[in-house]
């Protein structure tokens, strides 16, 4: 019973740090508090709460975030497990190459998102002078349909190497006579891949899906920088929206509204993705049994 | 007991030093200098170094001026000041305000008025341009310390003279671009932010329409002007006149391309006059400015966009602040402000200085664009009327939609946050 008692400190300051500002924000999603109402909070009746149904805005954006993270967490994952594979067979130099992977994932990201920027750039970036050699100008980042696709590129670039780690700490958490007692029985690498790598790799795969799902969810600073949201507002992410309208438009009820909602669809996705990956967890223990 | 002694006797002389040096360090510093601090983006932060430190000598006795050197970004910087000013107890007395943020600020109730220490004289004391933009509701709550103007430059080994019609650019830039001479005619700002806005309402006003008519509360953007305007910059990218990338192009790429001699003509602010006459500038010494292009019968308009110093409520040193502020902006200062980094006077007496205008010819293009500044929307709600107009311009510029439609939808967009915005000031 004490253990529970030695729980409180913990959990008064989750509650604090993370649930008197949601609650703060839930409050104030039922107020007008903008420069308009002088900064006060007036009650509104849940009026901004109708302008996001109605708000074409938020739901494009919120398309648009979702193609975003979808994408670039599908493409993280597969190319983390080939990264974490290659980096797990043993060679000179491993811990080396291996720091060495981990150089995209270390840098901040308005650093990395200004220098992608400036090589999509058309016509001095290096891409465009490569496919002009073939008379053809992609001019990716000016494009409504494609920019979204550059943003992708750039996350997968930097967080794959996040992806990886986890992986690769999955990779060595599975005990070598698995391995040995697979080659034994003369099943081909494919199949011990197959049989025992990627049942047992599941958990850290769901707990790499989460974590980055939760932060591609909440992308900002790499929109912000490559594309500020444009063009044709093609790109802008929820977390953009939601900072438009605290810091620029000073309208704080309708972004605490903004964030409320992202937050109430994140925590659902999250969810079902935690509980996906329970269930793959139950599965990946039966198939070893097997 | 030993042990216990000497804590008891650390403890003390701990406790002693404390309570002496809060009784001594006010009673030592009692001779009332005021410190003021003023928030200030970077590069302005740098480039008055020189002026403080002058500032502070002159002021030895009584006022210590200390600039928080802030982000380099315009944006970042009133994220910075917002995010302090909503905790309500600044660690700054002044921060040097964008001219767009004013009416937001002030409405907010951040700003205190400077009516005490600048007079009408002192007013007119300012070119057109640098006039503007200083007040909320007939209020002085802003004092400019540099004056900045959208200009166009052009290349004076290509041509004789600049164009003033939008048709003439298109066809100059067509027979420049035909004959090989270079790979693009015009190159502007069309990245879907601030700058696109200043690009617009300079086209608006050169097709002889406007933005917001702040009489009558309407919006010009679905009128022939401002349809025009749009189709015009949409047609720019259409004709290959301006490259498609255009449409993520912001001041650097601009400068780049006009740089490194791909482009005729571009779209900038007077700071580019200085960059293009760098040792890297392929078109170093071979560069004119002029005002907009206009349409036959309007008027030229360039966009304002200058720096200015702002009290905020809350500041203990009021008058320090404003004889710090009187000192920044002085014409000495102005003066080496200019010469030494290229920034813009405000003050009439220097554009019409004969000594200067034949040591800076090109001043006389500036002064020119300066007399015809305007102003963007001048309301607490200015960002979201921008950002709507960025969105839909934006639209038009990539061809999602036609530049009739973007522009209503703008229209239709903008009168709502109006009405939301009157509805709730009453």
């Amino acid at each position: 019973m004490t253990v529970v008692y030695l729980l409180i400190p913990a959990f008064l300051l989750l509650a604090s740090v993370f649930g008197l500002p949601l609650l703060r924000y839930a409050w104030l999603s039922f107020h007008a508090d903008s420069v308009l109402t002088g900064l006060q909070p007036i009650a509104n009746d849940g009026a901004n709460w109708l302008r996001l149904m109605h708000d074409q805005r938020y739901w494009q954006d919120l398309i648009q975030t979702l193609r975003f993270a979808f994408a670039s967490v599908g493409f993280e994952l597969l190319l983390g497990l080939a990264i974490a594979l290659l980096l797990h067979q043993p060679m000179r130099k491993r811990g080396l190459i291996r720091s060495a992977a981990l150089i995209p994932w270390a840098l901040p990201t308005t650093v990395m998102a200004l220098g992608w920027r400036w090589i999509f750039n058309t016509p001095y970036g290096p891409i465009d002078q490569f496919t002009s050699l073939s008379g053809i100008s992609l001019n990716i980042l000016g494009n409504p349909s494609f920019a979204w696709i550059a943003l992708v590129y750039a996350d997968v670039w930097k967080t794959t190497p996040f992806v990886a780690l986890i992986l690769l700490a999955g990779l060595q958490s599975i005990p070598n006579d698995l391995y040995e007692a697979c080659t034994l029985e003369g099943a081909s690498s494919f199949t011990c891949f197959r049989k025992i790598t990627l049942p047992l790799l599941k958990p850290y795969l769901g707990l790499a899906m989460t974590f980055r799902l939760a932060q591609a969810f909440g992308v900002f600073d790499l929109v912000q920088v490559m594309t500020g949201g444009g063009p044709a507002s093609s790109t802008e992410s929820l977390a953009l929206y939601a900072y438009w309208n605290a810091l620029r438009f000073l309208d704080f009820g309708y972004s605490a509204t903004i964030m409320i909602a992202s937050f109430v669809l994140l925590s659902t996705i999250v969810a079902f993705g935690w509980w996906l990956m329970i269930l793959l967890n139950q599965r990946g223990s039966m198939a070893v049994t097997e | 007991m030993f042990r216990w002694r000497k804590k008891l006797s650390v403890g003390l002389t701990i406790g002693l030093s404390l309570v002496l040096s809060l009784v001594l360090i006010p009673t030592l510093t009692a001779q009332e200098i005021e410190p003021v601090t003023i928030l200030m983006p970077a590069p302005f932060a740098d480039s008055t170094r020189d002026l403080v430190k002058d500032f502070n000598q002159k002021y030895e006795k009584s006022i210590h001026l200390d600039v928080i050197r802030g982000p380099l970004e315009t944006e970042a910087i009133s994220d910075l000041a917002i995010s302090s000013l909503l905790l309500g107890d600044t660690p700054f007395d002044a921060l040097l305000m964008d001219i767009t943020w004013l009416p937001k600020y002030a409405r907010a109730g951040w700003l205190e008025a400077l009516d005490n220490g600048f007079d009408e004289s002192d007013i007119n004391d300012l070119t057109n341009g640098a006039q503007l933009g200083n007040n909320y509701q007939g209020v002085l709550y802003r004092w400019p310390l540099v004056a900045d103007i959208g200009l166009l430059f052009w290349r004076t080994d290509l041509m004789e003279k600049p164009p003033s019609t939008p048709d003439e650019l298109v066809a100059v830039s067509r027979n420049l671009q035909n004959n090989k001479k270079v790979p693009w005619g015009y190159v502007w700002q069309g990245r879907q932010y601030e700058g696109l806005s200043c690009v617009y309402l300079e086209m608006i006003d050169g097709f002889g329409g406007n933005w917001f008519n702040p009489d009558r509360g309407t919006f010009g953007l679905d009128q022939k002007p401002g349809v025009n305007a749009a189709q015009w910059l949409t047609d720019l990218i259409q004709e290959g006149i301006s490259p498609e990338a255009v449409t993520n192009y912001a001041e650097s790429e601009t400068l780049q391309s006009f740089k490194s001699g791909d482009s005729a003509f571009m779209r900038n602010w007077p700071y580019a006059w200085a960059e293009l006459q760098k040792e890297d500038s392929r078109v170093r010494g071979k560069v004119g400015i002029s005002t907009m292009v206009a349409a036959p019968g309007a008027s030229p308009a360039s966009t304002v966009g200058s720096w200015g110093f702002s009290l905020l409520k809350g500041s203990k040193h009021k008058e320090a602040v404003i004889e710090a502020f009187k000192f920044l902006t002085s014409k000495e200062s102005q003066l080496k402000m200019f010469e030494e980094y290229g920034y813009t006077p405000t003050l009439k007496s220097i554009y019409e200085d004969p000594i200067m205008l034949e040591k800076y010819p090109y001043i006389i293009e500036l002064y020119k664009a300066l007399k015809v500044g305007r102003m963007r929307p001048e309301t607490p709600v200015y960002a979201q009327l921008s950002d709507v107009l960025q969105r839909n311009l934006s639209e038009s510029l990539t061809q999602e939609l036609t530049a009739k439609i973007s522009m209503k939808n703008a229209t239709s967009t903008s009168e709502q946050i109006m009405l939301a915005a009157g509805g709730l000031m009453k």
